[in-house]
């Protein structure tokens, strides 16, 4: 069986009209990253979570009049799964543990027939969220590093440079995403370590399709040393389309079935990689594949031009 | 076939390792099984007949995080603020001034607060000593003693806890320091939060207790033992000493017969059994005459606990007499681990308040580890009344209700310093001064991060993770085996043996298994037959081009075995740099995905290679690339 034959398409050519749809999807992104954001989890900002079942089913409005009571007004209140399942959560400090009990037992109180049971509780210190901000942010640009120093050595500067373009396109895009959806409490998207764990995990797999692509590209250059390159890069690409997209597949699949079936404590994980999965297979062609074409043109055009410079007649007394 | 026989033979011996690594899980899972069939004593019994084999595959099994099977995370963090309070002399209105200029410096800064309370005094020209130590001392002499108490601290509350925890009975606890002024609890299947924090931040109590005259206490055990013979043996289960009494006519028949024979072993065991039934408690309780200090087998400690609780059995135990375990078991001559039982006068002599100073050092005549410990004047002084009183008596030192030590009284100890000889070891002696100290905190513990799941939420993420491997699973395999036919078939053979490797290696490094974890192994599901979809792909390219089958398999397989490396190496650096990191459970995911890479570059393409190999040359007529 074979899903795509010998295929022939212009990748390369239209990288203009993709470099711009690229753009405003980003651009869409950062905008909602801007103004919406990624509600931060309790990793992230400290404070304290508490999730709890009920035995029937409760409305929010109860919940957070009862909790008004004790003073916790501004707290986020959200169902959690089922509508039995509640999540609490302030960012509110308060010394040792006192705000989870505080809660459980206004809810004892507000609800007497309604047995409660905590299922989850999360206290995280100001000092702790403060360290997992600062060290997340210089882990997620340490593997961005990395990645551009691996690509560089393994294949050449600029090819490392194209994939890191890519993957923080990549990144973008997909914080981008977590942010607009972050509305759609099926999703559970907050930033906290594991969303951290989907965008590190996305910037390994999503170089995979680089790698393949550009190990193609290296392949090719020795094979067919007269090629011009853009035809060469459409080449290696079209060669490789029916692995990439088999390999994106599988991946895909199985983290929308993780996204579907999983706990809905890994959903935001699946979502964030999901969206990573696919704009990393399109990126390793449109942008990765695209920059490096437009790197490598512009500077044979300057070496030309250099070329015709030396070759003009000098002056000499 | 000959050139690959070493190859074949590292492949046998790895998938026997994992199936040995992978037993252990296997049978901690048949035995939790059994167990929650039993109930009460039963399980007790069971437990007390398998002890060795259950501890041993519980330690080698493959561990499941706190997130899936429920309990308690908590970190702890010396309150040094506090510390610094407490500490200090002479306070005055500049000194509570700087004080809480450092404690709210302190939330947002990375930097040690000694450090932020040194810079504090500089700015303002006074030097540490008006407040701390001696006015001799240099800021920076103080500063290393001040950081050293609160280390200190931590020494202590990590014992406090670690002994707290052993006798709350959590079943696989782990109490870690983390960096100088941290500590990490995780308590597996402990539901009750408000408890556990009682546990982990109330003050430590230490007692100096007198231990009963031997006499005395070993009739109180011989009643015991007299009462439990009385009414019967340990276990109330009529079926199960129906048929324990039969055991034994049984074994007596065997005896008679074995002891012609003259086969001793079997003489032993049943003689045991007699005596266990005509004296159940003396069965576990070994006495020593002389001080009436008993001695149990570590193994047997839970039945001896449980049998002292029982109701029955407390009511025959004096009002003002108590039983109390020693810390930590020894090892005896005969090579098995010992803990004591002591039975000591409930009421303390007196208490840990007292204690002043407690050091463990060497005595400098006989180079043996000692222990000084000075009381303040009013301890002083009740202290040599209650040692005038007792000479060549044990006074035992109890914190939190066990024993650390006993020693003998040898004389009338007058002005409060005392020394404490005849220790083991230097480590013992340490031990000591931790627990003498542990009564006085001059630095309490904070909760700083605390995180609980239920066992249910556990249960549900342990299904819900389950349920999505094996959809994804099912979905792979069979897409494999449509689109690349019977090589779809060896392609998923190594994704079998890549997941049986993750699991072994995860049950043989001890690591633990996290819900991440859980969904790791789902990703490399998808991601494990990357490889093998880049080489067939090859294969097919360079089929098509009309190599032969054989070459082109192994062109296919090395043409594709760069970009498969490549891409590999850069997830593996990813997971690397997220393992440093992450905390507990992401570690869990980034170790799944570091080792499922290994794994696969292992089975999808070494493998695979191997049975291409082999099958390529005997029956080229199934291998086929869809």
């Amino acid at each position: 069986m074979r899903f795509i034959g010998k295929t022939n398409i212009k990748f390369i050519e239209k990288r203009r009209i993709w470099y711009a749809v690229s753009l405003i999807f980003i651009l869409a992104g950062l905008i909602s990253l801007i103004f919406r954001g990624i509600p931060l989890g309790i990793d992230f900002l400290g404070g304290t979570e508490v999730v709890v079942r009920f035995e029937k089913p409760v409305s929010i409005g109860d919940v957070r009049s009862a909790i008004a009571q004790i003073g916790l007004a501004k707290s986020e209140i959200k169902t959690y799964g089922t509508h039995n399942e509640i999540l609490i959560r302030t960012s509110e400090q308060m010394e040792g543990t006192k705000i989870g009990e505080m809660i459980l037992s206004a809810l004892q109180s507000k609800f007497r027939d309604n047995k409660v049971e905590v299922l989850n509780e999360e206290k995280v210190g100001p000092r702790i969220g403060a360290e997992l901000r600062r060290k997340a942010f210089y882990t997620v640009i340490l593997s961005l590093i990395v990645m551009l120093v691996y690509i560089g050595l393994r294949f050449k500067p600029i090819y490392g440079v194209g994939a890191v373009v890519a993957l923080f396109h990549d990144v973008l895009i997909t914080l981008g995403f977590c942010s607009i959806f972050s509305s759609v409490s099926y999703f559970n998207i907050e930033m906290n370590q594991s969303l951290l764990a989907a965008i590190l995990t996305l910037v390994g797999l999503s170089v995979n399709d680089t790698v393949v692509v550009f190990d193609r590209i290296r392949e090719n250059l020795k094979l067919h040393k007269s090629m011009d390159f853009i035809s060469l890069v459409n080449k290696s690409i079209n060669e490789t389309l029916s692995r990439t997209i088999i390999t994106s597949g599988t991946v895909i699949v199985v983290l929308i079935i993780l996204l579907i079936v999983g706990s809905e404590i890994t959903r935001g994980f699946a979502f964030a990689l999901t969206i990573g999965m696919i704009t990393g297979t399109y990126s390793s062609i449109y942008v990765a594949s695209s920059l490096v074409v437009d790197i490598t043109l512009s500077r044979q055009k300057r070496e030309e031009k250099k070329k015709l410079l030396k070759k003009q007649p000098v002056m000499t007394k | 076939m000959k050139k690959n026989r070493w190859k074949i033979i590292l492949i046998i011996i790895s998938i026997v390792a994992t199936l040995w690594y992978l037993y252990p899980t296997y049978k901690d899972i048949n035995y939790q099984k059994k167990l929650s069939e039993l109930r009460g004593e039963d399980s007790l019994k069971f437990v007390q007949q398998h002890i060795d084999d259950i501890q041993k595959v519980k330690q080698k099994r493959i561990k499941l995080g706190l997130d899936l099977q429920g309990g308690m995370y908590v970190a702890l963090e010396v309150d040094i603020v506090k510390m610094l309070d407490n500490l200090a002399k002479n306070k005055d209105e500049t000194f509570r001034q700087i004080l809480a200029e450092v404690k709210k410096k302190a939330v947002v800064s990375q930097e040690p607060i000694t450090s932020i309370l040194l810079r504090e005094f500089q700015s303002r020209g006074i030097r540490l000593s008006r407040y701390y130590g001696d006015i001799r001392q240099s800021d920076s002499e103080i500063i290393s003693e001040l950081e050293k108490q609160a280390e200190d601290a931590v020494d202590r509350a990590l014992e406090v806890i670690r002994n707290r925890v052993d006798k709350y009975g959590v079943a696989e606890p782990s109490i870690q320091k983390q960096g100088s002024n941290r500590i990490v609890v995780e308590l597996p299947g402990v539901k009750e939060r408000g408890e556990v924090r009682q546990l982990l931040q109330s003050t430590a109590v230490l007692e100096f207790k007198l231990l009963k005259p031997a006499d005395i206490a070993i009739k109180v055990m011989q009643t015991i033992d007299n009462y439990l013979a009385g009414k019967g043996v340990v276990d109330t289960t009529d079926t199960l000493r129906t048929t324990a009494s039969s055991d034994t006519t049984k074994k007596d028949t065997v005896k008679t017969i074995a002891s012609e024979l003259g086969a001793d072993t079997t003489a032993g065991l049943s003689e045991f059994e007699r005596f266990k039934k005509e004296h159940p408690f003396f069965a576990y309780v070994r006495v020593d005459e002389q001080t009436g200090i008993g001695f149990v087998l570590a193994r047997d400690k839970k039945m001896v606990e449980y049998i002292l609780s029982r109701p029955d059995v407390v009511n025959l135990i004096p009002p003002d007499f108590e039983f109390v375990w020693s810390a930590k078991p020894f090892t005896a001559q005969d090579g098995n681990q010992y803990y004591n039982l002591l039975a000591v006068k409930k009421d303390p002599e007196i208490t840990g308040k007292v204690i002043t100073e407690a050091r463990a050092t060497i005595d400098p005549d006989n180079n043996a580890p000692i222990v000084i410990m000075r009381m303040n004047s009013e301890g002083a002084r009740e202290w040599a009344r209650i040692t005038g009183a007792n000479i060549n008596k044990h006074i035992a030192i109890i914190l939190d209700g066990t024993a650390y030590s006993w020693p003998v009284v040898r004389t009338k100890i007058i002005g409060g310093s005392s020394q404490i000889e005849g220790l083991d070891s230097p480590e013992e002696a340490r031990l000591l001064e931790v627990v003498l100290k542990a009564g006085a905190l001059p630095a309490p513990l904070e909760i700083v991060e605390e995180r609980t799941v239920g066992p249910s939420l556990g249960e549900d993420s342990i299904q819900k993770g389950l349920k999505a491997a094996l959809l994804s699973f099912i979905v792979i395999v069979l897409f494999m085996v449509i689109y690349y036919s019977t090589g779809g078939f060896i392609a998923n053979l190594a994704l079998v043996l890549n997941i049986a490797f993750i699991l072994a290696v995860l049950a043989g490094f001890n690591a633990t298994l996290t819900l991440p974890g859980i969904a790791g192994i789902v990703l490399t599901i998808g991601v494990a037959v990357d490889a093998n979809v880049l080489i067939y792909e090859r294969i097919r390219e360079e089929l098509a081009i009309g190599r032969t089958l054989r070459s082109a398999i192994d062109e296919g397989y090395s043409k594709a075995f760069s970009a498969i490396f490549d891409a590999n190496i850069t997830t593996f650096l990813t997971g690397l740099i997220l393992y440093n990191f992450g905390s507990g459970p992401i570690q869990g995911f980034a170790l799944t995905l570091m080792i499922g890479i290994i794994a696969n570059l292992f089975s999808a393409v070494f493998i695979t290679k191997v049975i291409y190999d082999i099958i390529a040359e005997k029956y080229p007529q199934i291998v086929k690339f869809g």
